[in-house]
């Protein structure tokens, strides 16, 4: 399958950061990393492999792929020798996956948007041990179901398991869009543990994004139901966490050159008002206008440390 | 024996405690089906009041509101409220077996579902009720429900005046269970409560009733029947509903089934075994008592799946739905269970009533086996066909169709079977020939054409034949 080159999906690699760094926040529940497993679809490159192995080289790695080929090319960008990659669906992995007590990191990573994204998430929610956090990714776009009557019966049809009433209609923007999804999230881990069950799903962060195709991250730790002052104690500290299932925060990158990143860089962090300021260094516009060119900068303030440089080199 | 002592035998005490009612009925049901219960008694309300004239929207202008929060539930109605001469009934455990039925139309027999469902939610309820001559409050206390030696429950005079009549149901002191769904699992239990009223309440919403929850209106999900426009104009012929009536006993029965969209093409019959049973939803049976769903879009052996010659439900079949509808006065005679939400599958008048929706299903199950190599040539017909209709309006469609007497059902009835479009066979692009000829002289032609006597005579013929036809293409 054909995927986008890294350097075309700036805001994909900000949400990938943004787990690697709530990562770091889990030694906060005084466990250890050590004990953790990171598992994976991680796409041809294992970008996201590569990143764990080099913030946190105690976590042990287990990536799942389907497709032959991509399997072939994970093996050739084998990142280091404690990732695990293993060929096979993931549904079937799932149903095979018994971490008795050892906790797991699961980045569930779907191109698409599909009711067995939320079925996957409902199994592993039902294995997970207590503080083993998932992340999930899907596709959350409006475009979809834009103008197309017999698309939102299908909508409704497909997907009523988790909406919030069975009427419920794909949104028009991105922002409701990825809302409704987050919710739908939400609703489907009520469904598995419900408050009958000693368990809870407790969110973390949520973003949306697009590098071309609306995406909505959210990612969440599964907690004892009497250990939510311990986890977002934990976390209150992450920037940009949600602990309440608020509205997902937008990742939308400025494409800037490395001239003007090392410029800007010097101002940052700069506070409130970061987007003006950083407009007045510059001292041009870098969008259609200052109103937009201000809440670029603002976002490039908020998330330059998890902004890669896409350097050319020669190999 | 043992030995004889001077015990006195006298008759034991048999009465009832109240932790019967409060811990063992109220586990019978989920707390949706509690909920569901209490909006039983809005309706109740409105079959004792005068109901509106408009014959499509007879619950027209009423409407009940359901708000739940992690520490209180709330449900009001402005259904005419319940009055005093009924207090007897309405707040006693249990009917009275001579006591006949204080609402006509009804699906309540057993006088428990009220109690019950206030019991499922928590320890201290609060019933104001207003009709046009009364307006009082039962005010029910955990104090009260743990004080077995007191069965009588303090009544007042409301303390408010209503501007419709109705009855306001205040219950607080939830249990802790009911606590966690309101507040932990809020999302996900508002999200089914709301796809069940909107199911099992589809046919009264439809009818003019309002049903709010947490402020938002629910808006019904009936299931609605392909009628062919051609059919409503009294021809038989084309997409249509098998419709079966009758009347026995006191219960009026409609059935009608057939197909709710277009048979699936080969592609969404995967798509759908991958994704288990999403668009199924909407295929298979509802039974109807008295307006309420008991049963809602079954397609289990209960309503005549797989048996009986009916294959069991596959994801073929997702196009079929029936609906079959009891209405009878007194509701004991209606095949529900206790509950109230499920069938009896006992009962003598269901088990009569599914030899007809058998009867019906199988006509739409055979089209489907007939026509699911040409599902899209299926497909148009259908989509031709026009809307589908919803219950009241296939029954009032009905009203022009030439209905045929059942001879042997039981009970008698009459039906309309319609004649479904059949796939036209394809022209045959072969024939065979078959002849007879003389052993000696299938040999003589045999030495003629293969110089051997022994070829096996089909060959020989069909030699024979070829022959000729390359010379009659020659002179063609």
């Amino acid at each position: 399958m054909r995927q986008p080159p890294y350097h075309l999906r700036p805001n994909k690699a900000v949400d990938r950061l943004t787990l690697i760094e709530a990562i770091k926040y889990i030694i906060n529940l005084g466990v250890s990393l050590s004990d953790y497993t990171y598992y994976t679809l991680g796409g041809p490159h294992l970008e996201d492999c590569r990143l764990i192995y080099e913030f946190y080289p105690e976590i042990k790695m287990v990536s799942v792929e389907e497709d032959e080929d991509i399997f072939k090319r994970q093996d050739f960008h084998l990142p280091c020798g404690t990732l695990d990659i293993r060929q096979g669906q993931f549904k079937s992995f799932l149903t095979e996956y018994d971490p008795k007590d050892e906790k797991s990191i699961f980045w569930l990573d779907y191109t698409r948007f599909e009711p067995g994204n939320f079925e996957d998430f409902m199994v592993l929610l039902g294995k997970a041990p207590p503080y083993s956090m998932i992340k999930v990714t899907m596709r959350a776009e409006p475009r979809d179901y834009f103008n197309k009557k017999w698309k939102v019966q299908e909508f409704q049809n497909r997907f009523g398991a988790y909406l919030p009433r069975p009427e419920t209609r794909p949104p028009a923007t991105g922002k409701d869009f990825a809302f409704l999804v987050q919710t739908m999230l939400r609703i489907a881990s009520q469904k598995t543990l419900s408050s009958a069950t000693p368990l809870t799903f407790q969110p973390i962060s949520s973003f949306r994004y697009s590098d071309g195709t609306s995406m909505f991250s959210l990612t969440g730790i599964v907690r004892q139901r009497d250990q939510q002052d311990r986890v977002k104690e934990a976390f209150k500290r992450l920037q940009f966490s949600n602990l309440t299932w608020a509205s997902p925060r937008l990742i939308d990158m400025p494409i800037l050159s490395t001239k003007e990143r090392l410029h800007l860089q010097r101002l940052l962090p700069c506070g409130h008002g970061a987007g003006a300021i950083l407009r007045q260094s510059l001292g041009y516009l870098i969008d259609d206008d200052q109103e937009s060119t201000e809440m670029k900068l603002q976002q490039y303030a908020d998330f330059h440390r998890y902004y890669p440089y896409f350097m050319k080199a020669t190999p | 024996m043992a030995e004889t002592k001077s015990t006195k035998y006298e008759p034991v005490d048999a009465s009832p405690v109240k932790s019967f009612f409060v811990h063992m009925l109220t586990r019978d049901i989920g707390l949706d089906e509690a909920i569901l219960d209490l909006l039983d008694n809005c309706v109740d309300g409105i079959l004792r009041s005068k109901q509106t004239d408009h014959e499509a929207k007879p619950y027209g202008g009423f409407r009940a509101e359901i708000k739940f929060d992690k520490d209180t539930f709330e449900i009001s109605d402005n259904c005419g409220g319940i009055p005093w001469s009924l207090h007897d009934y309405a707040f006693k455990m249990g009917r009275p077996s001579d006591r006949p039925p204080d609402v006509l139309g009804s699906v309540g027999v057993y006088g428990i579902g009220m109690k019950r469902a206030l019991f499922k939610l928590g320890m201290r309820s609060l019933i104001s009720t207003q009709t046009a001559d009364d307006a009082y409050e039962v005010d029910i206390t955990r104090e009260w429900i743990n004080d077995e030696g007191q069965w009588r429950i303090p009544v007042h005079p409301a303390r408010k005046s209503r501007t419709e009549n109705g009855t306001t149901i205040v219950i607080g002191d939830l249990h802790d269970g009911v606590k966690k769904r309101f507040g932990e699992d809020r999302e996900s239990f508002e999200s089914d409560l709301e796809t069940l009223v909107a199911t099992h309440y589809a046919f009264i919403i439809d009818k003019g009733f309002e049903v709010r929850l947490n402020r938002r209106v629910i808006k019904p999900r009936p299931t609605k029947l392909v009628f062919d426009k051609k059919m409503r104009r009294g021809k038989r012929a084309g997409i249509q509903p098998f419709i079966f009536k009758t009347k026995t006993d006191g219960v009026e029965v409609f059935l009608a089934v057939g197909f709710t969209r277009p048979i699936p093409s080969q592609d969404e019959i995967e798509r759908e075994q991958d994704e288990k049973k999403y668009s199924s939803l909407d295929a298979g049976w509802t039974v109807l008592c008295n307006d309420r769903a008991v049963l809602y879009c079954d397609r289990s052996e209960l309503t005549g799946w797989g048996e009986a010659g009916i294959p069991r439900y596959h994801t073929q079949f997702i196009a079929i739905s029936g609906i079959v509808e009891f209405k009878a006065e007194d509701p004991s005679k209606l095949p529900t269970t206790t509950t109230k939400r499920g069938i009896d599958a006992s009962s003598t008048l269901y088990l009569q009533i599914k030899n007809k929706m058998r009867e019906g299903m199988r006509i739409f199950t055979n089209y489907t086996n007939k026509w699911k190599a040409r599902a899209e040539e299926s497909r148009r017909q259908i989509e031709a066909a026009g809307p589908a209709l919803s219950f009241h309006e296939i029954k009032a469609a009905s009203e022009r169709l030439e209905f045929n007497p059942t001879k042997q059902s039981v009970p008698k009835g009459d039906q309309f079977k319609p004649e479904l479009p059949l796939p036209a066979r394809p022209e045959p692009q072969t024939r065979r020939i078959s002849f007879v000829k003389k052993v000696e002289e299938v040999k003589l032609v045999a030495e003629h054409l293969f110089e051997d006597p022994d070829v096996d005579p089909s060959v020989v013929g069909e030699k024979c034949f070829d022959l000729i036809l390359s010379d009659a293409e020659a002179k063609r």
